[in-house]
């Protein structure tokens, strides 16, 4: 116990604060809002879009820039996954900053670790996050400054992987930031990832050409003037782009739109295309302000809607765009497919909530554990089950001192063997709260690899404490009810006994005392005296009779015939011996065959033999220490109709010769507490036609089994019926 | 079937115990005019067997019956002074001949006895007014002791 409290107190003095406590996403909500300033907006996307088209190779540059602009905060940039500090790679382990303007610009080239920063974090749980102050818990921080009084990060994704976050910070309390910033920063996140493609396929075209300069020549070039910016961004097909007039025509579009709402080329060279077509009914309304908005301010507000395709389906999109300077009456807008994302919004709501709530529902936690780096996630409903506050960092040790001391072994040859196995596993243990209650659980843990070929467990965890406390309950109730269901028929039987013994008895005394008063008489009335004795001696040996047949009755070998479920029988057993196998560090596996016929028999001898098995085998093990307790108990079908059932340990085993003896010796050595002997077993077993023997196994240990008759509806009659009969025919004697 | 009467019995301890024979109502039965009747109700045959000839050696005159309902369909219904009923019979049991006398207004004392020592069943006899109850197998001066208390009540 010392020693845990001494890890513990070693992991509080770390200065790493939890993650908790450097979030403040939920604030956002809470927050007054400032009203949002679409002007503001539509020119830095404006200036975005042509960017796009402009200068791939500073996309970055304006794009930080926009965000700036847009929430007005001190310091804004991007971080990208990358595998060398520099090129961007979804699997790379750090993140780099390829463009920050503000008060930060010059930390531009800086970076963070992939799985200990707040970027990090934001992957992590896939979502926006508010830090405040985060060099609190990542201490490298600290030298960047100034520090960050608050900092807004999103993710942004291309092909449905996690590439990057774009991210504000504010280094005062002068402003902060709210859902308004939420709300433009998630809208810029969809642009950070054309900005991404973008940059990708200008990066893929400088390796082609392999020559730097002739390739900005040439990109320099391509992007002097509007039409030219307006040729490139269409080319590149990163989104959809559409030429289009005021009254309705679609004047050009490239293929990434067409692709979009499947049509061709051919259609688009008809004329037939229209976008007032392409708009689903329930949409026009939100054109038409659109339009309004166009006419006005010559540029429009991005927003989702739904465009229809050429076969009827519709497809959600994000549109935005401008009139063209001078012409008037023509413009261009830009439209990103968004079906992907929203299926996987959608299915990872969903999913989520099913995890989160089948958790909930189950008492189901779930854990990763990445062995290398010891790095734990725990889901939330784990830490309920832990009862730790949620978000608190997880280690091996914390995890230590919530163990029950009596399975602290066990949980570290666990750990201990984890990092070598490599497979997954199973296991039972208990935890001890604070407060000294008990919990069980179970686990099942999965061993994977991840992208770099590091192990990971994947864990779920159930809570199984009222199970099994409603199994301890069910138990303690059936030993009552069978004890009840004893001293029942044991009172049934002695009254019927006593009726049985004491109708003779009754006629002896009467007899008896007749006699003596017929004797006493003056004259004694020897001849009625004489009537009555030798009434009296022919009760008497009625009432002997009565008792030889009672001693016959229960001198009988056969035991109660009923059909026994013999796994369901020895389940129940497992289940009780728990406790006592889990402290003697023995590994139980159960292989019960699905389609086993019942037995006929007792089913509490029976389990009385099953747990005398079990605890010989798990004695026979106490002294091995070099290799796994294993015990498994199996049943089959055996020849004849009958059923075997075996228990194999890894225990001492036994000598060739002493196979005989076991049955002998053990019955007087070990005959304490809950089992009862080999030898008891034994007789149990013949008395229900079956048969106990021990073999030694190719292995280390021995195999106990024992086979008996399957369940026969003919076979039946009770002791109960015996006995009724045995009475009718006492009764019917004189 | 009524069992024949016994003429040897003398009315000794009738007398010894304080009745006089002119309690007895029937003027029909030749000994009942001498001795007291006491009706016997039990469907064992020991019982049947050995008791009459204690219940004669206390002075009174006896009658066996195997059930209730032969008991019900003779004259000693009217007669006896006091009957020994066994509670548990096939048939009509012992309480529910205490129940069906009641009904017709006979209020003759009831020794009841028993083999089984069901005690609800007991209170519920006694409470009904059943004289005693005597459990199997009982000594003759418990018997005659049960007895006095009855005819006593009576």
């Amino acid at each position: 116990m010392a020693e845990t409290i001494d890890d513990f107190t070693l992991d509080a003095s770390d200065p790493a604060a939890p993650l908790e406590s450097i979030l403040r996403t939920e604030e956002l909500l809470r927050r007054p809002s400032r009203p949002p300033d679409y002007e503001r907006e539509n020119r830095a996307l404006v200036k975005l879009v042509s960017a796009l088209a402009d200068s791939p190779r500073t996309i970055f540059q304006v794009l930080a820039q926009t965000i700036q602009e847009i929430t007005q905060c001190d310091s804004a940039g991007l971080s990208l996954l990358t595998r060398d500090g520099e090129t961007p790679h979804i699997d790379g382990q750090r993140f780099y900053w390829p463009a920050i303007c503000g008060m930060w610009g010059p930390h531009v080239g800086g970076g963070t670790p992939r799985d200990f920063g707040p970027c990090g974090d934001v992957l992590d749980q896939n979502r926006t996050l508010l830090f405040t102050h985060f060099e609190r818990r990542y201490p490298y921080l600290m030298p960047v400054s100034p520090a960050a009084e608050e900092c807004l990060l999103v993710p942004f994704y291309v092909d449905g992987q996690a590439v990057g976050t774009i991210w504000g910070i504010m280094h005062t309390d002068r402003r902060k930031f709210d859902a308004e910033d939420d709300r433009v920063m998630d809208s810029l996140g969809k642009f950070a990832s054309s900005a991404y493609q973008a940059w990708t396929r200008i990066e893929d075209l400088r390796i082609q050409v392999s020559e730097r300069e002739k390739a900005e020549a040439e990109v320099r070039q391509l992007a002097s003037g509007l039409e030219a910016k307006i040729r490139r961004l269409v080319e590149a097909n990163v989104v959809g782009i559409v030429m289009f007039a005021l009254e309705g025509a679609i004047i050009g579009a490239n293929d990434a739109f067409l692709q979009m709402i499947q049509y061709d080329r051919d259609d688009l060279a008809s004329g037939r295309l229209r976008w007032t077509d392409l708009t689903p009914a329930e949409w026009r309304c939100r054109d038409e302000r659109a339009l309004a908005e166009l006419q006005a301010s010559r540029t429009f507000q991005p927003f989702e809607k739904e465009l229809s395709r050429k076969d009827g389906s519709t497809v959600p999109v994000l549109l935005g765009g401008a009139l063209f300077e001078g012409t008037g009456n023509e413009g261009v807008a830009f439209i990103l497919d968004l079906s992907e994302q929203k299926r996987a919004e959608k299915a990872l709501r969903r999913s989520e909530a099913f995890l989160a709530e089948g958790q909930r529902l189950g008492q189901i936690g779930s854990y990763s554990w990445r062995v290398a780096t010891g790095e734990i996630t725990w889901s939330e409903q784990l830490y309920r089950i832990y009862d730790l506050e949620i978000g608190t960092p997880v280690t091996l040790e914390l995890i230590r001192t919530r163990v029950h001391p009596d399975d602290v072994t066990l949980y570290e040859k666990m750990i201990e063997q984890a990092p070598n196995g490599g497979k997954d596993f199973e296991w039972q243990y208990r935890l001890m709260m604070p407060d000294h209650s008990i919990k069980y659980l179970q686990a099942v843990a999965r061993a994977t690899r991840d992208r770099d070929g590091q192990l990971e467990y994947i864990a779920a965890i159930q809570d199984v404490t009222a199970r099994r406390q409603s199994e301890d309950a069910r138990d303690k109730a059936r030993s009552e009810l069978t004890h009840v269901a004893r001293m029942m028929s044991l009172g049934t039987l002695a009254a019927a006994i006593a009726h049985e013994i004491n109708q003779p008895l009754a006629g002896i005394v009467t007899n008896a005392s007749t006699c003596q008063r017929m004797l006493a008489a003056t004259p004694p009335k020897v001849d009625s005296a004489l009537e009555t004795a030798r009434r009296t001696i022919r009760d008497a040996n009625r009432a002997s009779e009565v008792i030889t047949r009672l001693r016959a009755l229960f001198n009988r070998t056969e035991t109660a015939t009923d059909p026994v479920d013999l796994n369901e029988a020895t389940r129940e057993v497992v289940a009780l011996s728990f406790s006592a196998l889990h402290r003697n560090d023995v590994i139980v596996r159960t292989e019960l065959a699905d389609d086993l016929p019942a037995v006929t028999g007792d089913r509490i001898q029976l389990q009385q033999v099953v747990l005398n098995l079990l605890r010989n085998a798990s004695e026979a093990m106490t002294t091995v220490d070099d290799r796994p307790r294993h015990l498994v108990i199996t049943t089959a079908r055996d020849d004849g109709d009958r059923v075997r059932l075996s228990v194999k340990d890894a225990g001492v085993g036994f000598e060739p010769q002493a196979a005989d003896r076991l049955f002998e010796s053990f019955y007087t050595t070990k005959n304490d507490g809950m089992g009862i002997g080999l030898s008891v077993s034994r007789s149990i077993i013949e008395s229900h036609h079956g048969h106990l023997w021990v073999e030694r196994n190719d292995g280390p240990g021995s195999t106990f089994s024992f086979s008996i008759p399957c369940w026969r509806e003919a076979g039946k009659s009770s002791s109960e019926a015996d006995l009724a009969a045995c009475m009718r025919s006492g009764m019917d004697t004189t | 079937m009524i069992s024949a009467v016994d003429r040897r019995q003398s009315g000794t301890d009738a007398r010894r115990a304080g009745l006089h024979p002119s309690a007895v109502r029937s003027e029909d039965d030749r000994v009942a005019l001498d001795h007291p009747l006491v009706s016997i109700v039990d469907d064992d045959e020991s019982v049947r067997e050995s008791l009459p000839d204690l219940v004669r050696e206390f002075g009174f005159a006896a009658q066996t019956f195997s059930s209730a309902e032969e008991f019900l369909s003779s004259r000693c219904v009217d007669e006896s002074i006091c009957l020994i009923v066994d509670i548990a019979m096939p048939g009509m049991s012992g309480p529910e001949l205490q129940l069906e006398l009641g009904r017709r207004g006979q209020s003759t004392p009831i020794i009841f006895i028993t083999g089984r020592n069901d005690e609800a069943i007991c209170v519920r006899v006694l409470k009904r007014g059943a004289a005693a109850l005597l459990l199997k197998p009982f000594s003759d001066s418990a018997l005659l002791a049960a007895i006095k208390t009855a005819l006593q009540a009576a």
